[in-house]
């Protein structure tokens, strides 16, 4: 019996949220108000009503005449209590701002901007996106209050935020007043950074600091070592030589080969999303070093660069992949 | 279940308040160990709060349980179930619900019981200080409320106070007209309020010292306020509660107690029998009591009153008894009739009780009485031979007589010679009876105290009065006052004019009325908040269905419940209205708003003759082509333009009332642009110029 109300209650509900959300469309800014605004008693709410009619029967009962007029000043709370969350919504105005892309996993971060005239107080206000923790703010000194509501993002790629339901219990929670509004938030979501041991697919040994990009060349002079046999006679520092210092070779090195590319059909083996992980993860640990790299995908090609804007380039590159 | 949940702690303390708060008037009905029970739960919340303390575990709450029960039951076996017993349990309930408070349901719940407790203070008293009191714990329960649902952070209690008094004020007015318009109902089943607060005014039977002990007590008996133009004078307000017959030498007592509770049909078929048992004469009074509680079934009235209006019934000697105990203030009407005769034909059985006495003692009363009778030729001369011998010898009339014998009448009769006038009137009746006259005594209320402010009559606990009905041939029951005779002033004037220089008159009220009524001032403002208090009673405490269908058939006529419904929605829709006016302030339109869409408009009217502004276009350009197109309009477009651009484009540099200015100046360019267009619609010639 339990069981079946729960039913009919969550098939209302899911019924009525469904209903809620035709009704949104997206917008960059919202004003709240009389159409966009739910107002339900809450558990609390039907409590006070009990008690209300508890004093009721009892002034009935007992022909209490002020015991009527408390429960009646009871029903006349309750009502206020109505129009009072409902104002504390009305003409409330929300503005997403653009907020951080974020790795697959983390939070995101959606930043909405609150604002009201001024000299309006609007407490103890409930966003939230369904199925995160709220974000409980007041706007109370300022006539605009920033806020910030996290979700945890799924998967990689244009991350749209679901229906934002801005809640208040205020000021009595008797009644709760919520509206639900899209202010069309995106998010870019990048792929989920996977660890793994990075130089045996960047090339060289593991020891990256040194052998990974120091490779022997012409161009630029490294230093001196020990002669080996089998070295080049015009690399012999011969000046060395003449001051009695033994045979040393001059090294040079190349730097052309310090460029990384992160290149898709390195990582064999791995499904799209793998691979795309992998691929993020070397962009990032990249981005620490100093190094240029670049991304080849398949049909798309990103050349060796550094800088912040380079790694938020490639990061976004690897976000919106599409295997065709 | 929210298992973080943590009880903000501006939240708390406004919880604790309001639960103090509504017990603090139950603390002076409920049991001591009640009150000192709430107080320590009270602690052990605080200590919970501030982490000294737990949370009570699972055995102390089937002990804490086990110990109301326990308690409950004894306290029932003492106190008896009642109201008193039920308010006390409600109480332990509602403290012990604090201890284990822990989620928002149950401080909901704990709030909700603040209600209910709020409620049950009204069962004990509705006066104006009570409903004050009421009002300021609801404000303080809502201040709990708001506190409770307010961030965390913000722990403005100031701010919270004033919040709360605002919706107590705003939640006023629909309050009230629900209050006179809500259909009233009958109670569905009567259970009556039984609280073990103690009987008042006078009771059902008299020894001596039992009226002069009301004598010390100047608390209000109750309120009189007479329909016709001229109340009866002072000498004529004998307020008869109860008829004594029987007498054991010590004490008078009712006839039968079981006839006062007897059944309603009884009741009438009595009635009916003595219909011939009195003879209206004379002109009715009719006047309305509001009796303070007196926890006792009869009520007062004048001479042969009968009610019109209220539960009341007459017993064979013409008291009056409510349905039930008066436990609250109770609203009757009366009608009277001051000069009628009644039982001009004595029923033998009730002429033997009337003249029935102890057989022995009060000898020297006896042959006192039989003397005097026959010295005289009639009966009725044998009652003023008794008066004159109290008026003409050295009686006195005092609050503290001196202590009496065994044979009562005779000691005071002949030795002491002082006594109140339970003295005067037992001992009047024994002579009479002595004398083979029927006699009864009657207590109840003499006098009372004009209120000017508002026109009624006071009554007092002081006034409370004993005096004799003698039955006499031809005339049937008639009331003397033996004390009248003694003291005259006390009848004339009333018992303060009578007591003044007695020390233990109102000794027992040190601020009590007669004791201030020499301060005039002082004395006007008792009177002026009796009168308030009195209005307050007629006009909210009384109101009930009989008096809301009254005042609706004086108001509309013919009530219909059309009508009613058609009141009630009505009434509280406008009310419900105006106090969302209040509440939901609207965003000021924006004063620019007004310029722009005036602009719009006008632009609007050009388009209908093909000058409509294109997208995108800016004003001066627009202004132009209208002009090159339509010269005559060149004034009115320059002048609308300059303000629009203005608005519009140095928007930060006017200010506002500027901008309502220039909405004005704007608006019969309007006009004129219409009017103009009206004239000349050359709309070719327009298109061409496009």
């Amino acid at each position: 019996m339990r069981l079946k109300t729960l039913n009919v209650r969550s098939a209302l509900t899911a019924r009525f949220a469904r209903w809620t959300a035709s009704r949104v469309r997206p917008k960059e800014k919202v004003t709240l108000d009389r159409r966009m605004i739910y107002i339900l008693p809450t558990r609390h709410g039907l409590m006070f009503v009990f008690a209300a009619s508890l004093v009721f029967m009892a002034a009935i009962n007992y022909a209490v005449s002020l015991a009527f007029g408390l429960a009646f000043l009871m029903v006349s709370i309750f009502i206020l209590s109505i129009l009072y969350s409902f104002n504390n919504l009305n003409q409330l105005k929300l503005r997403g701002l653009s907020s951080p892309a974020v790795f697959c996993g983390d939070y995101a971060v959606f930043k909405i901007e609150l604002s009201c005239f001024s000299g309006r107080n609007r407490e103890a206000l409930e966003l939230s996106f369904r199925e995160s923790h709220a974000t409980y703010v007041d706007i109370i000194k300022n006539d605009h209050e920033p806020v910030e509501v996290f979700i945890k993002t799924g998967e990689r790629g244009d991350f749209k935020a679901p229906l934002l339901k801005i809640t208040t219990y205020f000021p009595l929670g008797l009644c709760r007043a919520w509206s639900v509004v899209d202010l069309d938030l995106h998010c870019l979501v990048y792929p989920m950074p996977v660890t793994f041991p990075m130089a045996d697919f960047t090339g060289g040994s593991a020891n990256k600091e040194e052998s990974s990009f120091v490779v022997t060349g012409t161009e630029d002079y490294y230093g001196l070592r020990d002669y080996v046999l089998g070295d080049s006679l015009r690399q012999v520092a011969w000046k060395n030589v003449a001051r009695g210092q033994g045979m040393q070779v001059k090294q040079f090195v190349d730097y052309v080969d310090s460029q990384v590319w992160l290149d898709w059909d390195m990582f064999y083996g791995f499904n799209v999303e793998e691979k795309l992980s992998r691929i993020c993860f070397c962009a990032v640990k990249l981005a620490e070093g100093g190094r240029p790299y670049g991304l080849k995908l398949p049909e798309l090609e990103i050349a060796p660069g550094v800088g912040p804007e380079h790694r938020a380039k490639i990061l976004r590159t690897l976000a919106l992949f599409v295997k065709s | 279940m929210d298992l973080n949940y943590q009880i903000p702690r501006s939240a708390m303390i406004w919880i604790l308040l309001s639960v103090a708060i509504v017990l603090l008037p139950q603390s002076v009905r409920m049991p001591a160990w009640i009150s000192i029970v709430a107080v320590a739960c009270i602690v052990w919340r605080i200590l919970i709060f501030t982490g000294k303390l737990n949370y009570p575990s699972g055995w102390i709450r089937v002990l804490v349980v086990l110990f109301t029960l326990v308690l409950s039951i004894s306290q029932m076996r003492s106190i008896g179930i009642g109201l008193d017993s039920a308010a006390a349990l409600l109480a332990l309930g509602f403290v012990f619900k604090l201890i284990e408070m822990k989620q928002k349901r149950d401080i909901y719940v704990v709030i909700s019981l603040c209600f209910v407790m709020t409620m049950v203070a009204f069962l004990y008293s509705q006066s104006i200080l009570a409903t004050a009191y009421s009002l300021l714990s609801v404000a303080v329960i809502l201040g709990a409320m708001i506190a409770l649902n307010r961030s965390i952070n913000v722990t403005d209690n100031w701010g919270t106070s004033i919040f709360a008094g605002k919706i107590l004020l705003q939640a006023m007015p629909l309050a009230i007209v629900l209050f006179y318009v809500f259909p009233r109902i009958a109670p569905l089943w009567t259970v009556p309020i039984q609280n073990s607060g103690a009987s008042t005014g006078v009771s059902d039977e008299m020894s001596p010292g039992d009226i002069s002990s009301l004598g010390r007590s100047g608390d209000l008996a109750f309120r009189v306020q007479f329909e016709t133009a001229d109340a009866p004078a002072h000498e004529s307000l004998y307020w008869r509660g109860l008829v004594l017959t029987d007498f054991d030498g010590q004490t008078w007592r009712r006839e039968n107690r079981r006839s006062a509770f007897s059944f309603a049909s009884a009741r009438a078929d009595q009635q009916l029998q003595w219909g011939g048992r009195m003879s209206k004469i004379g002109a009715p009074v009719d006047y309305n009591i509001i009796l303070e509680p007196t926890q006792r079934p009869w009520v007062y009235g004048l001479h042969l009153a009968e009610a019109t209006a209220g539960d009341l019934f007459q017993s064979r000697n013409f008291e009056l008894f409510n349905n039930g105990l008066v436990t609250q203030r109770l609203s009757y009407d009366l009608r009277s009739y001051l000069q009628s005769d009644t039982d001009l034909v004595l029923l033998d059985r009730v002429r033997l009780q009337a003249l029935e006495l102890p057989s022995n003692g009060n000898s020297q009363s006896r042959e006192f009485a039989r003397q005097l009778r026959s010295s005289v030729s009639s009966d009725r001369d044998y009652v003023m031979a008794v008066l004159s011998h109290f008026s003409q010898n050295e009686y006195f009339y005092t609050l503290n007589p001196a202590l009496l014998g065994d044979n009562r009448i005779d000691d005071f009769l002949f030795d002491t010679r002082e006594g109140f006038c339970e003295h005067y009137s037992s001992t009047f009746a024994y002579l009479m009876r002595a004398a083979g006259i029927p006699t009864r005594v009657v207590i109840g209320y003499q006098g009372a105290e004009l209120n000017p402010f508002e026109n009624y009559m006071m009554v007092y606990q002081y006034n409370a009065h004993a005096w004799n009905e003698v039955w006499l041939e031809g005339e049937g029951w008639v009331r003397f006052d033996p004390t009248g005779a003694v003291s005259p002033d006390r009848v004339k004037l009333g018992v303060d004019a009578a007591l003044r220089d007695d020390p233990a008159f109102l000794q027992d009220s040190l601020f009590s009325p007669s004791r201030l009524g020499g301060m005039n001032w002082i004395n006007s403002i008792r009177l002026r908040m009796d009168a308030l208090e009195y209005e307050w009673n007629r006009k909210v405490v009384n109101y009930d269905e009989d008096v809301q269908i009254e005042l609706f058939e004086k108001i509309f006529g013919q009530v219909t419940e059309q009508k009613i419904l058609f009141l009630l929605f009505g009434l509280a829709s406008a009310v419900v209205l105006g106090v969302a006016c209040l509440i939901i302030r609207f965003e000021p339109r924006s004063k620019r708003g007004s310029v722009v869409s005036l602009y719009i408009k006008m632009s609007r009217d050009l388009e209908k003759i093909g000058l409509g502004r294109i997208k995108g276009e800016g004003p001066i350009t627009y202004r132009d082509r209208v002009i090159a197109a339509r010269p005559d309009l060149r004034d009115i477009m320059m002048q609308v333009t300059c303000l629009y651009v203005e608005i519009s484009y140095q928007y930060r540099q006017v200010k506002e009332p500027d901008i309502l200015s220039q909405a004005r100046r704007i608006k019969p360019y309007g006009r004129k642009l219409k009017k103009a267009l009206v004239k000349s619609p050359s709309s070719l010639f327009n298109f061409f110029s496009l």
